[in-house]
C-alpha cells in the first residue's frame, strides 16, 4: 500500500448467500438429499461489486446511497468484521468503528464497565484507559449516569457512549456508520467538532450517512454507492449533488 | 485476507491470531463472571447449590437403594461430578455463545474463537473453585491425609479443558448454521450422563462391554479423576497417554471444523 494511504480497497467483492439467514435446519438437508433435489443452500442475496477505495491519510470521505447499497457492509469490510469475497482489503494503523447502536455494549454491565471492556477489545491498555476515562465520561456527559446499567440508558444514550469511547482512543482510522443521527442537536454539534480535531491530529474518516449536508462540510470527498456497485467518487460537494438530482 | 493454504498453516495462522487477541479473551472472562454474579446476593452459592443437590439424589438413591458397590460412594462421586458439570455446561453453553456475542461481533473485529475460550475460561475459574472445595472435604473426610496423586490434577485439568474446546467448537460453529444442534445437544448429553462412568466405576462396567464404553472420550478422563482424586493412585502410563492423546485430537479435529465455517460467523450470527 503507497505510505500515503490509510485505507486501500482493491477489486472487492462480497457476496452474501440466503443460507446465512440461517433457514436452513437438518430437516431440510435430509429432505433434499432423499428427493435429490439440489442442495441450493446459497442462493445469492446482495453482492458489494468491484469496490475500489483509497482514502488518503487524515481525508475525510462520505459513503452515501440509498438503503441496502452497501454501505455499511463496505465499513464493516473495512473495519475487518467480514471477510471479502475477493480482493484486498488494507488499513494502516488503529482502526475504529462506531457501527452499530451500542457497540456491543452488555446491557447489564454500567457505562464504566463497558468502557473498561470496550478499551480492552480495541487493544488499549489499562493505564492508557484510565488516562483517557474522564475525558471519554465528560465527552458523552453521562458523568451522572456513568455507573448505572447500560439497560437504563436511551439509544440516544447509548449512542453518544459508543462514539466518545471510539473517539477518545487515538484512532488512526475511524469508521463512523449513521450514530449521529441519534444525538441531540447539541451532541451532534459537538461530534462535529471533534471529527474535525482529529482530522487537523491526522485521523482518517470514513462516514456513512444520509444527512448529505453533514457529509458536505465535514467531508473533501465522498462516494456513492448503488446497489453494491459505485456510482460515482468525487469531490463531495459534486457526489451530493448528483446524487440528490437523481433522488428528485 | 482469505484464510486459505494447508490444513497445518490455517491451524497456525489462527493459533496466532487467538494469541494477539489474549487480552480480549482475558476481558471477556471477567466479563462473563461480573455479569454472572451481579445482581445476585448468594452469587457463587447458587453455582454450588445446583450440583450439590443433584449429589444428594444421587448419594441417596446409588448408596441406599441401588447399592454401589464403591467404598465412599459420596466420595467416589464427588471425584468426577464436578468434573462432568464442567464439560457439560461448557459443551451446552458452545450452543448459543456465537449468537449471545452476535452484537459485539458486529461491532468490532475480533477472532470468533474468542468468546468460545472465554466461555469455557470463566467456567474452569468456577470448575477450580469447586475442585479445591472437593480437594478439601476428600483430604480431611476420605483419605485423612493429601495423597501425592494430587499433583497429578494442573494436568488433568488441562486435558480437561482441551477436551471440553475439542467438542465445543465445531458444536458452537454448527449450531449457527443449524439451529437442531442447540434442541440435540442437551438430549445427547442427558443420555451421555448415563454411559459415562460418573456415578459408577467403570471397574464395575462387564469386560466384554467396557470397549464400547470407552469410545466415549469423557470416559477416559473420568477413569483418571477417580484415579487421581479418590483413589489416591497415579493412572497406568497407557490410560495417561491415551487419553493425553485423545483430547489433542479432539481439539485438532473440532478446531479444523469450526476454522472452515470461522470467517463467516461475522455475517450469520
Amino acid at each position: 500500500m503507497d505510505a500515503s494511504l490509510a485505507i486501500s480497497c482493491r477489486g472487492v467483492t462480497k457476496r452474501f448467500y440466503y443460507y446465512q439467514l440461517r433457514t436452513t435446519t437438518l430437516r431440510e438437508v435430509f429432505i433434499r438429499s432423499v428427493t435429490r433435489r439440489p442442495i441450493s443452500m446459497r442462493s445469492e442475496l446482495f453482492t458489494l461489486t468491484d469496490f475500489d477505495l483509497s482514502v488518503r491519510r487524515g481525508d475525510a470521505v462520505g459513503l452515501i446511497g440509498s438503503n441496502g447499497s452497501g454501505k455499511s457492509t463496505a465499513l464493516r469490510l473495512i473495519a475487518g468484521i467480514y471477510g471479502p469475497t475477493a480482493g484486498t482489503i488494507e488499513t494502516r494503523g488503529r482502526v475504529a468503528a462506531v457501527l452499530e447502536l451500542g457497540a456491543g455494549f452488555h446491557h447489564e454491565l454500567t457505562g464504566a464497565e463497558n468502557v473498561a471492556f470496550y478499551g480492552a477489545v480495541l487493544g488499549m491498555t489499562r493505564k492508557g484507559l484510565q488516562a483517557r476515562f474522564d475525558e471519554i465520561v465528560d465527552f458523552a456527559g453521562l458523568e451522572a449516569f456513568i455507573d448505572v446499567p447500560m439497560k437504563y440508558y436511551s439509544s440516544g444514550m447509548r449512542a453518544r457512549l459508543a462514539f466518545a469511547v471510539n473517539a477518545n482512543l487515538d484512532p488512526d482510522v475511524l469508521l463512523i456508520d449513521e450514530v449521529l443521527a441519534v444525538g441531540d442537536a447539541e451532541f451532534r454539534q459537538r461530534c462535529r467538532e471533534r471529527l474535525q480535531q482529529l482530522r487537523r491530529d491526522g485521523c482518517t474518516l470514513l462516514i456513512v450517512s444520509h444527512d448529505l449536508e453533514n457529509v458536505v462540510d465535514t467531508c473533501s470527498r465522498a462516494v456513492w454507492l448503488d446497489k453494491g456497485a459505485m456510482r460515482m467518487e468525487g469531490p463531495a460537494e459534486a457526489v451530493v449533488d448528483a446524487y440528490r438530482l437523481s433522488a428528485s | 485476507m482469505n484464510a486459505r493454504g494447508t490444513f497445518l498453516t490455517r491451524q497456525s495462522r489462527a493459533v496466532q491470531r487467538l494469541w494477539r487477541s489474549k487480552q480480549l479473551v482475558a476481558s471477556l472472562v471477567s466479563r462473563n463472571l461480573k455479569v454472572k454474579y451481579k445482581r445476585s446476593v448468594l452469587g457463587f452459592v447458587w453455582t454450588l447449590v445446583n450440583p450439590l443437590l443433584t449429589l444428594v439424589v444421587l448419594v441417596s438413591v446409588f448408596s441406599y437403594v441401588l447399592r454401589v458397590p464403591i467404598e465412599d460412594y459420596w466420595a467416589f462421586l464427588l471425584s468426577g461430578y464436578f468434573v462432568w458439570n464442567f464439560l457439560g455446561q461448557t459443551i451446552t453453553s458452545g450452543t448459543n455463545v456465537l449468537t449471545e456475542h452476535g452484537p459485539l461481533s458486529r461491532a468490532v473485529a475480533f477472532p470468533p474463537e474468542a468468546p468460545i475460550l472465554a466461555a469455557a475460561l470463566s467456567r474452569l475459574v468456577e470448575f477450580t473453585i469447586e475442585m479445591c472445595l472437593v480437594l478439601a472435604v476428600l483430604t480431611i473426610f476420605h483419605h485423612g491425609h493429601v495423597p501425592a496423586s494430587y499433583l497429578l490434577l494442573p494436568w488433568l485439568v488441562l486435558l480437561q479443558l482441551v477436551m471440553a474446546l475439542g467438542l465445543t467448537f465445531p458444536i458452537a460453529a454448527l449450531s449457527v448454521f443449524y439451529h437442531d444442534v442447540q434442541h440435540a445437544v442437551p438430549l445427547l448429553l442427558a443420555t451421555l450422563f448415563y454411559v459415562t462412568p460418573v456415578f459408577y466405576a467403570l471397574s464395575l462396567v462387564p469386560e466384554s462391554v467396557r470397549p464400547i464404553f470407552l469410545i466415549n472420550p469423557i470416559a477416559w478422563l473420568m477413569t483418571l479423576y477417580q484415579a487421581a482424586v479418590y483413589y489416591g493412585e497415579l493412572p497406568t502410563p497407557t490410560q495417561f497417554l491415551t487419553t493425553t492423546a485423545i483430547a489433542v485430537g479432539l481439539l485438532v479435529v473440532g478446531y479444523g471444523v469450526f476454522n472452515r465455517y470461522a470467517r463467516f460467523l461475522a455475517e450469520v450470527v
